[in-house]
């Protein structure tokens, strides 16, 4: 630290150059993993929120929701501590000034994935809704009426909730026993069913939630799976993850390259010097130990600076840029970027026990 | 208890083969003892700066032995060579052998942290006293003339209380006045700190302050003179040297 430090201090402007390119390079790095936790949340906030282990598709849907259809009845069938139906269907809701693309949800009240309103009531009359709360920010508010892209049904806005997104859309949640007549082509269903001389059904649903599940038994035509495995199979969720994570992970290796680079042009400077102090007996090690100590600060510095930065930025987005800040994982970024910045540096440490002293005395 | 720091014993030193072959160093035979100054002499590309590099352990010689206070340092690897030349070895070379980002202060601090043994802080402070560079102590190597500069050397060089003090030109950059100065700093502290020194130069005036000359011809070291005492120190001059006296213990 005693080298290290002090040549820091002699050589300011190098320094903060190396510096800079490290919180360049982790601010980057801090804004995309807030741009892709942000987007995983947009998909999947409402699934995480209502906190199931799992959920049971038709095993003919290839793990798709809207592909999936099946009776509500059984949901009685399925092991499970808890069960939930749900129905869902994408639609326009238009409340005479803005129009936006919602899921709305089919589900009764009184199973556990009924959201409790962060404002307003929850639905009670018929054709009643409780809204995303990221429809206020479009201009949605409570009493809204919505009239519906393919039904002629309006829908009324009796509470917002907040994480409730699903697949990038803002969700609508209803009951279930209005969800039939709202959900498309119902009319045509209802009229089929008459034709066939059926009694109403029991109501069609795409899924059933559950919690604490025991997936031994399954029933027949259906399949389980694990709540994350339902989320990456969400269309272009899993596609979108890559791509970022894939940056992130380039990214790195960016900065050991960087790193590696800035440092070796330094570090080839400084042979001649490197080398009487070898020849006076200062050991590679402690030479060495000096560049990875040097490295290390330049790199926490360049890092906390970065995620500073990063979090200030994120005080200013609008609310449509879609990014949030798991520190968690961003603490992991960090610690990773100061770790290749150190393995960029042992190209340096190379260098200075391969620098022969003789060569520094006589040259 | 032998009295010789250095001794090198048929040492030789091949450089290339076959045709190319360049014996730099001819069977060479050299002690120096504690206490002992001795200039060598000679044309450039003669050899002498092979013989201080091999006597200071920086390179291994093609054949014979070398000691160093004692050890076989011909047997050594590097890592335990560079030990040892940082136990007893001084260097003070031609271009002066100072990190350039380190304060005078600094560039003997640097030495406390890798070695144990080091002048304590008064007889440090004598040291740069003696050598005039006191005020220079939170100076930069670069805000320093080069006189400055080779007797900061020459202080980094005898802070670690060395046995043996190797100097390669340590005279070069300097004009007449200085360069006597500082050859009659390095006889006195090599006297008064009981190390063996060595001066590598070109300058034959130099020899007046050195116990023997020997002078390097094509690989071959002839003894040119020998003057048991040579000259007198001037009294009061050295006393910081005293105080720690001889901790080196070989």
């Amino acid at each position: 630290m005693f080298l290290a430090w002090r040549e820091i201090r002699q050589n300011k402007l190098r320094f903060a150059l190396v510096t800079a390119v490290l919180l360049l390079v982790s601010y980057l790095v801090f804004f995309l993993s807030g741009l892709a936790s942000g987007l995983a949340g947009l998909n999947r906030e409402a699934v995480d929120k209502w906190q199931a282990d799992g959920i049971y598709l038709t095993d003919e849907s290839d793990k798709s929701l809207t592909q999936s259809m099946m009776e509500a009845d059984l949901a009685d069938e399925v092991e499970a501590d808890e069960a939930a139906v749900l129905a869902q269907t994408n639609l326009i809701a238009d409340n005479g000034d803005v129009k936006s693309g919602v899921a709305l949800f089919g589900i009764r009240p009184d199973e556990f994935i009924m959201p409790e309103p962060t404002e307003g009531n929850g639905f009670s009359e018929e054709f009643e809704v409780i809204a995303s709360d990221s429809l206020k920010e479009e201009g949605f508010s409570i009493g809204d009426e919505l009239d519906l892209s393919g039904s002629e049904e309006t829908l009324t806005i009796t509470g917002f909730t907040d994480e409730a997104r699903f697949n990038a859309a803002p969700v609508l949640y209803m009951n279930l026993d209005d969800f039939e007549k709202v959900r498309p082509g119902a009319a045509a269903l209802a009229q089929q069913d008459e034709i066939a001389g059926q009694e109403e059904q029991s109501g069609m649903v795409n899924a059933i939630v559950v919690r604490g599940a025991q997936p031994g038994d399954v029933p027949e035509d259906l399949e389980y799976m694990e709540s994350e495995t339902f989320i990456e199979n969400l269309p272009g969720y899993t596609e979108q993850n890559l791509t970022l994570t894939f940056m992130i992970y380039f990214l790195f290796a960016i900065s050991a390259a960087v790193v590696a680079i800035f440092l070796y042009v330094l570090t080839v400077q400084k042979i001649s010097m490197f080398g009487v102090m070898k020849a006076q007996g200062i050991s590679s090690a402690y030479l060495s130990r000096s560049v990875i100590a040097q490295t290390f600060i330049l790199a926490v510095i360049g890092v906390l600076i970065g995620f500073g930065l990063t979090v200030l930025t994120g005080q200013f987005l609008p609310a449509a840029v879609p990014v949030s800040f798991d520190y968690g994982m961003m603490a992991i970024y960090g610690a990773v970027l100061i770790v290749v910045a150190i393995l960029g540096a042992l190209v340096s440490v190379w260098t200075i026990v391969k620098i022969d002293p003789l060569e520094a005395i006589s040259g | 208890m032998t009295e010789h720091v250095l001794q090198m014993d048929d040492v030789t030193k091949t450089f290339g083969s076959g045709r190319t072959e360049v014996r730099a160093l001819k069977k060479t035979s050299l002690d120096v003892n504690r206490g002992e100054v001795i200039a060598i002499i000679g044309p450039s590309g003669s050899g002498k700066s092979t013989l201080l590099t091999i006597a200071g352990g920086l390179q291994g010689p093609t054949g014979g032995e070398v000691r160093i206070a004692g050890e076989r340092i011909t047997e050594l690897g590097e890592k335990d060579r560079s030990k040892v030349r940082l136990e007893h070895v001084g260097f003070i070379l031609q271009s002066s052998n100072l990190v350039p980002f380190l304060t005078v202060s600094d560039q003997l601090k640097l030495l406390d942290k890798v070695k144990k043994g080091n002048m304590k802080k008064d007889e440090r402070d004598g040291l740069l006293e003696e050598l005039g560079i006191t005020k220079l102590a939170k100076k930069y190597p670069n805000d320093l003339s080069g006189g400055e500069r080779q007797r900061v050397a020459i202080a980094k060089a005898l802070y670690s209380n060395p046995s043996l003090l190797l100097a390669d030109e340590p005279t070069a950059s300097l004009d007449s006045d200085r360069a006597f100065e500082v050859m009659k700093l390095l006889k006195s502290a090599a006297v008064k700190k009981n190390a063996a020194t060595i001066v590598v130069t070109h300058d034959t005036r130099l020899t007046d302050y050195v116990d023997k000359v020997y002078k390097m011809v094509d690989g071959v070291l002839h003894l040119e003179a020998d003057k048991g005492g040579a000259e007198p120190l001037e009294e009061g001059r050295t006393d910081f040297l005293e105080k720690g006296g001889n901790e080196d213990g070989i």
